[in-house]
């Protein structure tokens, strides 16, 4: 839609020969259009545009924020930061957190979008709530999870002492850290993937069913012959947000597992360039972090892209 | 077609089972939020509290400046919220309606950096504010100082404008028919009269979406504000909780009034505009 629309306009701009009179308005239409334009420019050139061209050009020199030097360093800070246990395990732990909150949170959510698909009473409240996690700020809810997580008068080791069963000091203990950080994370990030889920499913047209009816198939054999297939764009598209999401996930682990959680265990790649950036101040090693961050997000959005096909742009 | 009652029951089961999870959390914090400290430490633990502890709220805003951290957030995300909107609408019309060359060059710069992952920016821009010149004790090449460090200009500037809103209004404005524009000309208005009285009044829905979406994203902000402030009077709310947790870590109820002011707001703005917060976030997603 978007390439047809502006195609006419770019047709309709290119029509020569124009009266003079067309040319002077066409030289003021243009002349307010750079005067709205300028504001967002500059403020995206000085705030996105410079600081991504510095953050390439940074992780290759040696520069001292104190003293302000700053001299090539080529591949030296890659070699470094490789070199640090610290960082590969937190490469490690970012892949198992993705794992669990991408693929693994986009079936659960795809299963209830499917549920909140159907025509039943509620459903506006069932999808509200679904959804809320998302809109409500990480820090606070990361801080009702932590009470929720808490020892001995948290929800959860009350709720196991039920069952009989000795909860783990989860935050604390360096096994269980990960995989509540994980939880919350799955329970937070739901919502947006149902969503969009939700949203492709209503634009899938009713008589596909109706034949499928017809010949008889199963549930599960339209969910999978009909429904999957025509989710392509959708799953490609909330694959990318998610990953994006899931590799640069930061607030509930700086709140939950302070300090990369006990012995390092829950520090991600982003703690690791919050660490390095503003507790050693070793900037020019921080870019080089986060700059690896960006290569797997850059290879694996061009994964993304070969599994669900080419016919996923719209999304 | 509607499913059969059985089938039906268990959609219901399974749906309400789901929704519960999702909603019990924001639940134990609210009533946790009003339970004394002698009824958080009691066992068995009681469900609902003994007596409703209403003066929590009151004794956490003695304790910590949460009232000054919630104006603060509040104050940030509406001055986000606006600029945003006044410059986006702007940008996405010119982009949307006026021919002029390179326009397809800035559009695709535009997605662009709607793709850039926030650590691929976020260090750099922290040396950008601690440098800018004449401010915080720097001198014009925006050295010696702190720069733009632990003011409003660091908390506002920096993030009140989003590619995103950019792109959004340029696809509202697009679809607006060209007639009406053609009209107002003959009328012999003026591009940005066209553009503030013709054109915009017609994509509120828009408008909606992007001011609900700014304001989450500006109100839930952490990383920014935690990078960028040390006093405690610009603190935000979400880096005012944080802090308060790492130095109280006990005082669970006066936490839980703390985190319910803080995800309140949120929570009531949805209920009323679900709406526009799907079709925003149906199309958006990206941070």
């Amino acid at each position: 839609m978007t390439t047809t629309l502006e195609s006419v306009s770019v047709a309709s701009a290119n029509r020569a020969p124009r009266p003079p009179r067309r040319r002077r308005l066409g030289a003021d239409r243009r002349r307010a259009a750079y005067l709205m334009l300028a504001p967002s420019v500059i403020h995206l050139v000085w705030w996105i545009g410079l600081p991504v061209v510095a953050t390439f050009g940074l992780a290759f020199t040696h520069y001292d924020v104190i003293a302000g030097t700053i001299q090539w360093a080529g591949l030296d800070n890659f070699r470094e930061i490789f070199a640090d246990d610290i960082w590969n395990r937190s490469i490690w732990h970012t892949i198992i957190f993705t794992f669990f909150t991408v693929p693994v949170a986009m079936a659960i959510a795809v299963f209830i979008a499917v549920l909140l698909n159907q025509q039943i009473r509620a459903r506006a409240w069932y999808r509200a709530a679904f959804f809320m996690p998302h809109i409500t700020a990480t820090v606070a809810i990361a801080l009702v999870w932590m009470w929720m997580f808490e020892p001995t008068l948290g929800l959860f080791n009350l709720l196991l002492d039920r069952v009989g069963v000795n909860g783990p000091a989860w935050l604390s203990d360096p096994d269980w850290a990960m995989p509540a950080v994980i939880l919350v994370s799955i329970w937070k990030g739901i919502g947006l993937k149902m969503l969009i889920y939700l949203a492709a499913l209503q634009n899938i047209p009713h008589d596909l069913y109706e034949a499928a009816d017809l010949d008889g198939a199963s549930g599960l054999r339209r969910f999978f012959a009909i429904t999957l297939p025509l989710l392509k764009p959708a799953t490609f598209f909330v694959f990318i947000v998610s990953m994006i999401d899931a590799f640069q996930v930061f607030d509930q682990v700086y709140v939950l597992t302070p300090d990369g959680g006990p012995a390092n265990s829950t520090t991600v790649m982003t703690y690791e360039i919050y660490r390095t950036a503003f507790s050693e101040f070793n900037i020019s090693v921080a870019c080089a972090q986060s700059l690896v961050l960006f290569a797997f997000l850059l290879v694996l959005t061009v994964i993304g892209r070969r599994l669900t096909g080419k016919d996923a742009d719209e999304a | 077609m509607k499913p059969r009652l059985a089938p039906r029951l268990a959609l219901h089961l399974m749906l309400g089972g789901g929704a519960l999870v999702m909603v019990v959390p924001f639940f134990w914090m609210i009533l946790t939020s009003l339970k004394s400290r002698a009824d958080i430490a009691a066992y068995p633990p009681n469900l609902l509290p003994d007596e409703w502890v209403w003066s929590n709220y009151q004794a956490a805003l003695d304790y910590a400046p949460f009232g000054t951290y919630f104006r603060n957030s509040l104050f940030i995300a509406i001055g986000h919220t606006v600029i945003n909107l006044m410059l986006a609408t702007m940008a996405g019309y010119a982009l949307a309606r006026v021919p002029f060359r390179g326009r397809t060059v800035v559009f695709m710069a535009v997605l662009a950096m709607m793709m850039i992952p926030t650590y691929t920016k976020i260090v750099p821009q922290y040396l950008i504010a601690k440098g800018m010149p004449f401010f915080g004790g720097n001198d014009y090449l925006g050295r010696g100082g702190y720069g733009w460090l632990d003011s409003w200009w660091v908390l506002i500037v920096p993030g009140a404008l989003t590619p995103f809103a950019i792109f959004l209004f340029r696809q509202f404005y697009l679809s607006l028919p060209r007639e009406l524009e053609e009209a107002a000309r003959i009328d012999g208005m003026g591009e940005f009269g066209i553009f503030a009285r013709v054109m915009t009044p017609l994509v509120k829905p828009a408008i909606a979406t992007v001011a609900l979406v700014t304001f989450e994203g500006s109100w839930n902000n952490f990383l920014w504000p935690l990078l960028v402030t040390t006093r405690d009077d610009l603190r935000v709310i979400q880096v005012g909780l944080a802090a308060f947790q790492l130095a109280e870590r006990t005082e669970w109820s006066y936490l839980m009034a703390g985190s319910t002011l803080a995800t309140v707001p949120m929570i009531v703005l949805f209920l009323f505009a679900q709406r526009y917060f799907v079709q925003g976030f149906a199309t958006a997603g990206i941070k």
